[in-house]
């Protein structure tokens, strides 16, 4: 049997590595292995849960407010404190910060240069700097929104990475009238920014597919990662899209709904299974089954299980992608443009949110917390999808049992059933190469 | 003059000191077009391969398993000068608080006890980089040329050290601890209790919150950040890792609070009840560097690898 190892695996946050098995002439297996662990959910064990979301932001550098914010939202179940809607809106204010980094960072830093530089190039030129100096115009959206996005963290959670404020009960202080109205008066160019920007990465990523159609008569969509899985994500009013808080739905490749839960039912509906030669385990759903039952988050989940969108121009542009594609699509690469469709959601919603006054008051920021025994589920959408944190406190409010599932982690079966699609589509190439 | 090259790497941590690299914004850009040239890094670039020779490898994270081991050592060779970017790297950063516990409970937890792990399936290792039994910063396995701590480190720390290494000067980097840049002020008070739990109650926004009764490591963190939380209403947690002058940053913070305390005759130990948790309060970020590593003897009769 032959291997070819795809390692490190590059322009990707973390530690992966890409095995494929050759033998027979055949593609015989596909392994996505994650090759890291640190044991987030053992460490927590003992600390005061008030310290949990601050030790577990470090889970992840670009997504860290998520984590933040999700172990706020379970640590104040376990203490029963709710925020107040000055402390609620500081910290949905404070994830949509993230949102709009994340999502910038992640299409024009690390996706872009696919479609923007084109897979063809060499490989060294292949990255954000090459697309900076031929196209100054796309990393000056880059940039700018990028720098919006910390801006925002920054003025809500006191730092732009591994944010500080959330607390049980709220956020420790609210935002600075000076700098709410400095966000405030860039709000409008940032969605402007977005959207322009959203329109010409829709152009590349088309003409990606166009370009591969003719030269290399390669339906892109069709080889890469389509595959047949449930989409899982956060809803609220009617089903809008959803980024911070709302009820959890499910749907089938078809887009039925095959349930709906809020998040201390996660239990219910999700289980995990460990695999031998991955750090992560793989979730799946529950009343399914293993492997049957693996699902997708993230800006492609989050499109099709939402009935629209809550913002003007986002839902504009949601509708062209739905019009394209279907209500639920399966392919992989259609979720980047999925995600500049919410970049330009993230930026209405900012705008929005810092309309309000009430992120200026002090008075109504934080309900005071008693530590005490208690257990509580927090989710929110990370900007790659949905992110679970649940713990459960003792008598001193001290974190007693924890389990957190990641993003990534909902996605990784996934990942790994695309690769095996797409390794046999390819397989003649990977059987030379091997 | 030709352009400094750069390797960056990420061990075991998290990409936020990565992530704080681009937080230059264009001052990244500029870097990038007068002075450096970045030959790997794979998080932004498509090179797999180590290069053989760089000027400078600029390492984030601390070694939790063979593969970071030996990136660490690779990049050593690699390089004319090593720096190590963020608490993570310098100190162990936040995942050295697995140290507390044997490894083989961490595991255990995480891929057997959780609730929603099913029964089937093993716990992982084919294929995986053997875990170490305990969390190592990076200075204990290669040698480190310039220590740049902060969780992370602000985005003009780092363009300040990589530049002062291009210039062949020391970098200006903060020295004193948190007290000093922190806007509250202090009355050298002494400290009876620690009486609230962080972000409880309203404290006074201008006086000192350790001697209003929280728990705040500024004694014994290294500046860095603004005081980033004080200035937020809350107790600092000492990200940033100790004062260089300081080694152990919870043996010092120890000190801080017991030295104001002693002449009143006011018990210690009364104090260290308010911490709830020792030893994660004295050494959130720093503990796989902290004196106390003795800890490791104790827990695996061994040194770990
Ligand atoms: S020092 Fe902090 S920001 Fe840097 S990698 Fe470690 S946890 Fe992340
Ligand atoms: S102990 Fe904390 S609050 Fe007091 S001066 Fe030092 S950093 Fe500021
Ligand atoms: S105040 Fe302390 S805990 Fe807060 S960012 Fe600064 S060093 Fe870190």
């Amino acid at each position: 049997m032959a291997e070819i190892k795809i390692h490190p695996l590059t322009r990707v946050e973390g530690h992966g590595e890409v095995i494929i098995e050759v033998e027979n002439g055949e593609v015989a297996d596909v392994k996505f292995a994650v090759l890291a662990v640190r044991g987030f959910e053992k460490f927590v064990q003992g600390r005061p849960a008030e310290d949990v979301p601050y030790i577990v932001s470090r889970i992840c550098g670009i997504c860290q407010t998520a984590h933040h914010l999700a172990a706020c939202k379970a640590v104040d179940s376990c203490f029963d404190a709710e925020p107040p809607e000055g402390g609620h809106k500081i910290r949905w204010l404070m994830h949509i910060g993230n949102m709009i980094h994340s999502h910038a960072l992640h299409f024009y830093f690390l996706a872009a240069p696919d479609y923007v530089v084109g897979p063809d190039a060499d490989p060294l030129q292949r990255n954000v700097v090459k697309i900076v100096e031929d196209n100054p115009e796309v990393g000056k959206i880059a940039i700018e929104l990028r720098r919006y996005g910390q801006d925002i963290v920054e003025a809500t959670g006191g730092k732009a990475i591994h944010p500080v404020t959330g607390i049980p009960g709220g956020v420790s202080s609210p935002v600075d009238p000076e700098s709410r109205d400095d966000l405030l008066s860039r709000a409008e160019e940032m969605i402007e920014m977005a959207y322009e920007g959203a329109k010409v990465g829709i152009e590349a990523i088309k003409e990606t597919l166009e370009e591969y159609r003719e030269k290399h008569d390669i339906d892109l969509l069709e080889t890469l990662g389509n595959i047949e899985t449930y989409h899982m994500g956060l809803v609220s009013d009617g089903d809008k899209h959803e980024f911070y808080d709302g009820e959890v739905r499910v749907v089938d490749p078809n887009g039925e709904e095959v349930t709906r839960f809020e998040p201390e039912e996660y239990q219910d509906v999700i289980a995990e299974r460990t695999i031998e030669y991955s750090y992560v385990k793989h979730p799946y759903l529950k009343d399914v089954g293993y492997p049957d039952g693996i699902y997708r988050v993230g800006p492609g989940a989050r499109l099709n299980v939402c009935s629209g969108m809550k913002t003007e121009r986002a839902q504009e542009l949601y509708e062209e992608y739905v019009g394209e594609f279907g209500e639920c699509v399966n392919y992989s690469l259609t979720i980047n443009w999925a995600r500049l469709v919410e970049l330009v959601a993230a930026c209405e919603e900012a705008k929005m949110l810092l309309e309000d006054d009430v992120i200026t008051d002090e008075d109504e920021c934080k309900e005071d917390y008693e530590p005490k025994a208690g257990e509580g589920v927090g989710i929110v959408e990370a900007p790659r999808g949905t992110l679970i944190h649940h713990y459960v406190t003792d008598d001193e409010g001290r974190v007693k049992e924890a389990n957190l599932i990641v993003a990534t982690t909902h996605n990784v079966p996934a990942i790994e059933l695309a690769l095996k699609k797409t390794a046999k589509k390819l397989e003649d190439e990977i059987v030379e190469l091997a | 003059m030709s352009k400094a090259t750069i390797a960056t790497a990420q061990l075991s941590s998290c990409v936020g000191c990565h992530v704080s690299l681009l937080d230059l914004h264009e001052r990244l850009l500029d870097l990038l077009e007068d002075a450096i040239e970045i030959d790997y890094c794979y998080v932004l670039v498509d090179q797999k391969e180590i290069p053989e020779h760089v000027d400078v490898a600029v390492i984030e994270g601390s070694i939790r398993n063979e593969e970071d081991l030996e990136v660490a050592e690779e990049l050593r060779e690699a390089a004319n000068i090593v720096v190590a970017v963020g608490t993570c790297a310098c100190y162990g950063g936040v995942h050295g608080l697995a140290n507390l516990y044997h490894i083989d409970d961490v595991l255990e937890w995480v891929f057997k006890e959780t609730p929603t792990t099913d029964d089937e399936g093993e716990t992982p290792e084919e294929v995986v980089p053997e875990i170490f039994d305990y969390v190592r910063p990076l200075p204990e396995v290669i040698d480190v040329d310039y220590m740049l701590p902060g969780c992370p480190p602000k985005p003009e720390s780092i363009a300040e050290v990589i530049t002062a290494i291009i210039e062949d000067r020391q970098p200006k980097l903060p020295t004193t601890n948190l007290c000093e840049e922190c806007p509250r002020e202090k009355e050298d008070i002494p400290i009876e209790d620690i009486k609230f739990r962080t972000g409880q109650g309203r404290p006074d926004p201008d006086k000192c919150l350790l001697e209003q009764g929280y728990p705040c490591m500024g004694p014994a963190t290294v500046a860095g950040c603004e005081a980033a939380c004080p200035s937020r209403g809350l107790p600092c947690r000492g990200c940033n890792g100790p004062t260089k002058q300081a080694l152990d940053q919870g043996a010092a913070s120890l000190d801080a609070i017991a030295s104001v305390s002693f002449e009143t005759g006011v018990d210690v130990e009364e104090i260290l009840k308010g911490l709830v948790d020792l030893p994660g309060k004295l050494y959130m970020f720093s503990m796989a560097a902290s004196l106390l590593k003795g800890h490791r003897d104790v827990i695996f009769g061994s040194k770990g690898e």
